[in-house]
């Protein structure tokens, strides 16, 4: 076999352990090691050296500890009562409204959203906030259950965003333009579930019940405790813009002032901190195991030339640009229904970024990193709440044992429809991206 | 037994929570003595105070980047033995789903091994690596602490992580021996 050939049949090899459920970082890790050992004739010396520095290498890397240190810090967001005190207010202000309490669920979501970097995180914590409310006012459970898994995607497309931070290391971009291009587009997705709320409600009449009106003062109150989250936000994705720190260092900035709210509100003891640590733990292994296991595999791809070939094959094909974005974009709608984001960031970028780069979309290559990297962004997201296997439906339904996974099924296709014409929106007008950039 | 591991790595994941405090707090004090000493030097307040305050060393703390990747080396490796014990890592399970259910304990107790075999490996070649560095003398380059160091916090949780996985890797084979479930799943990781 030739290396391109060896390069090639790592694809089907690899599908097949991802399929019988050996655990994604293990199937690359494995796949690498094998691949790199077919290369050298059989040998597996050179990859038993490589692996003499390559652990310490992705773990100690400093852009990815920014992974941990956003995930202590919406752990401890959620401690210190920000994600309450945020729903409290968009309740207050939205609450009375037709589908009042979910649209206030949305807005809470990317209000923590914006100090948490993970999906799953958001959608959680918020449940537990938002749930009991949403019954209590007589909401239909499989629409609640869907709003709040849609939501809890807000918490990596509004950023800070763990996902775009392995993207920018994937494809060696700028974090902190990434984060920046995200904005808009997170606020879009905001204000669309929220739209797609109101037809819904429309749509559906028995979902939602009717919540009373609040008196202003109460709710200028409530506004008035969200504070600290404004507070962490400024300090975090300012201090990243304003050139006063680099990323890593803003998580820790971060990751300290939410502690510090945690602490100042009683939400932080040794026990619950305690938990924070396990949880993080537990949250972070999975991630460096997958980096570990993917920064094995693409090198290994690297040297059989896969991704270069590949891209030079598009280019000579003739395509045009928008067909071949259009191919990749389904591609990772569908898949998104199978693999969690990160992984299949991890997979893909190294084979698509190179094909997508060849491309002549009429922009900067920078831009066309940027634009790119939120729109994977958003279709790997989407898998998130896409049936079978959407992450935060499973997380969601687990808090809420009453409504069938069906129901949550039959009412998150609203919120899918919405990501979709996202995207449409967004591949065509890629200025909305790029705006804020410099 | 199976306390005995869990608990071992929970202690694993605790400390590399307290190592990540550490770190963060070091990374918040550096940017703090970084932003102070520029304003020290703001000609306009370099008086008597300022010149006092900038003898005393405030400025970032020397090796900060350093500090933080050794030490961040040491966390995730600590932090592996917990979602080794957890069943923490993300795979895809909606094919497997339909496996009878003997097939499925089978196919289980070899990804483990499999799984133990790969954690060997890369603690045995992270050894190595550690070697090397210390017979090569390499330093970090401000701190000048000597590399090897940072190997040295990786491989303990390296290890741990190996030692649980081969454990676990001996519970799946119980469990696909006899067809009983041992350990029940742990919800998915959250990440």
């Amino acid at each position: 076999m030739t290396n391109l050939e060896i390069g090639l049949w790592s694809f089907p090899a690899l599908m097949v352990l991802i399929f019988l459920r050996v655990p994604i970082g293990l199937a690359m890790f494995v796949a690498g090691f094998v691949g790199i050992t077919l290369l050298n004739g059989g040998s597996p010396n050179i990859a038993l050296a490589k692996l003499k520095s390559e652990s310490y290498g992705s773990f100690s890397n400093y852009s990815l500890s920014i992974v941990p240190m956003f995930l202590l810090m919406g752990h401890f967001a959620t401690l210190g009562g920000l994600s309450q005190a945020l729903f409290k207010a968009a309740e207050g202000w939205l609450g009375h409204r037709k589908g009042g309490v979910a649209m206030a669920a949305i807005g809470a979501c990317a209000g923590f959203g914006s100090i948490c970097g993970s999906s799953l995180a958001t959608a959680a914590t918020m449940s537990r906030v938002a749930l009991p409310e949403l019954r209590k006012y007589g909401y239909a459970g499989g629409f609640s259950t869907a709003a709040l898994a849609a939501g809890g995607t807000l918490g990596i497309l509004i950023p800070p965003s763990v996902v775009l931070v392995i993207y920018a290391i994937l494809t060696e971009q700028n974090i902190a333009k990434l984060f920046l291009a995200a904005f808009i587009p997170g606020i879009l997705a905001a204000v669309g579930y929220i739209l797609t709320i109101s037809i819904y409600v429309r749509v559906n009449p028995g979902s939602a019940g009717i919540r009373p009106r609040v008196p202003y003062a109460e709710r200028f109150r409530a506004l008035v405790a969200v504070w600290p989250v404004l507070v962490v936000f400024v300090a975090v994705v300012g201090g990243i813009y304003g050139g006063i720190f680099t990323p890593t260092e803003g998580a820790a900035v971060g990751a300290l002032g939410t502690g510090l709210i945690a602490y100042l509100n009683g939400g932080l003891t040794w026990t619950t901190l305690g938990e924070s640590f396990t949880v993080t733990a537990r949250a972070t292994a999975m991630i460096f195991f997958i980096v570990l296991g993917a920064g094995f595999y693409n090198g290994f791809l690297a040297q059989t030339q896969v991704p270069q070939e590949l891209s030079n094959w598009v280019v000579t094909q003739g395509f045009s640009p928008m067909t071949v974005l259009t191919i990749i974009l389904v591609f990772y709608l569908v898949f998104g229904c199978l693999m969690d984001s990160l992984s299949m960031i991890l997979l893909t970028i190294p084979i698509f970024f190179p094909v997508v780069s060849a491309l002549d979309f009429g922009m900067s290559p920078e831009h066309v990193a940027i634009w790119f990297g939120i729109l994977v962004l958003i279709v790997v997201e989407v898998g998130l709440i896409t049936p079978p296997v959407g992450m935060n439906l499973f997380i969601i339904n687990a808090m809420d044992r009453s409504t069938p996974m069906i129901e949550t099924y039959k009412a998150v296709m609203y919120f899918v429809a919405s990501d979709i014409v996202r995207v449409i929106i967004l591949v065509m007008f890629p200025a909305i991206t790029l705006f804020l950039l410099p | 037994m199976h306390r005995t591991f869990l608990w071992l790595a929970r202690v694993m994941a605790i400390l590399g929570g307290i190592t990540l405090c550490a770190l963060i707090l070091i990374t918040c004090a550096s940017i703090v003595g970084r932003t102070l000493n520029t304003v020290l030097h703001y000609d306009a307040v370099a008086g008597g105070v300022a010149t006092w305050l900038l003898g005393l060393g405030i400025g970032p703390i020397k090796g900060d980047v350093e500090l933080l990747e050794a030490g961040m080396a040491f966390t995730i490796f600590a932090f592996l033995p917990l979602a080794q014990m957890t069943n923490g890592h993300a795979s895809v399970d909606i094919f497997t789903d339909w496996l009878p259910r003997r097939t499925r304990l089978v196919l289980r107790m070899v990804i483990e091994w499999v799984f133990a075999a790969a954690l060997v490996v890369i603690a045995v070649q992270l050894n190595e690596g550690l070697a090397s560095k210390a017979r090569s003398g390499q330093t970090s380059l401000l701190l000048q602490f000597p590399v090897w160091w940072g190997y040295a916090g990786a491989l303990l949780g390296a290890t741990v992580t190996a030692v649980v996985s081969i454990y676990m890797a001996g519970v799946r084979t119980a469990e696909a021996a006899t067809g009983r479930t041992l350990l029940a799943d742990e919800q998915g990781a959250d990440h």
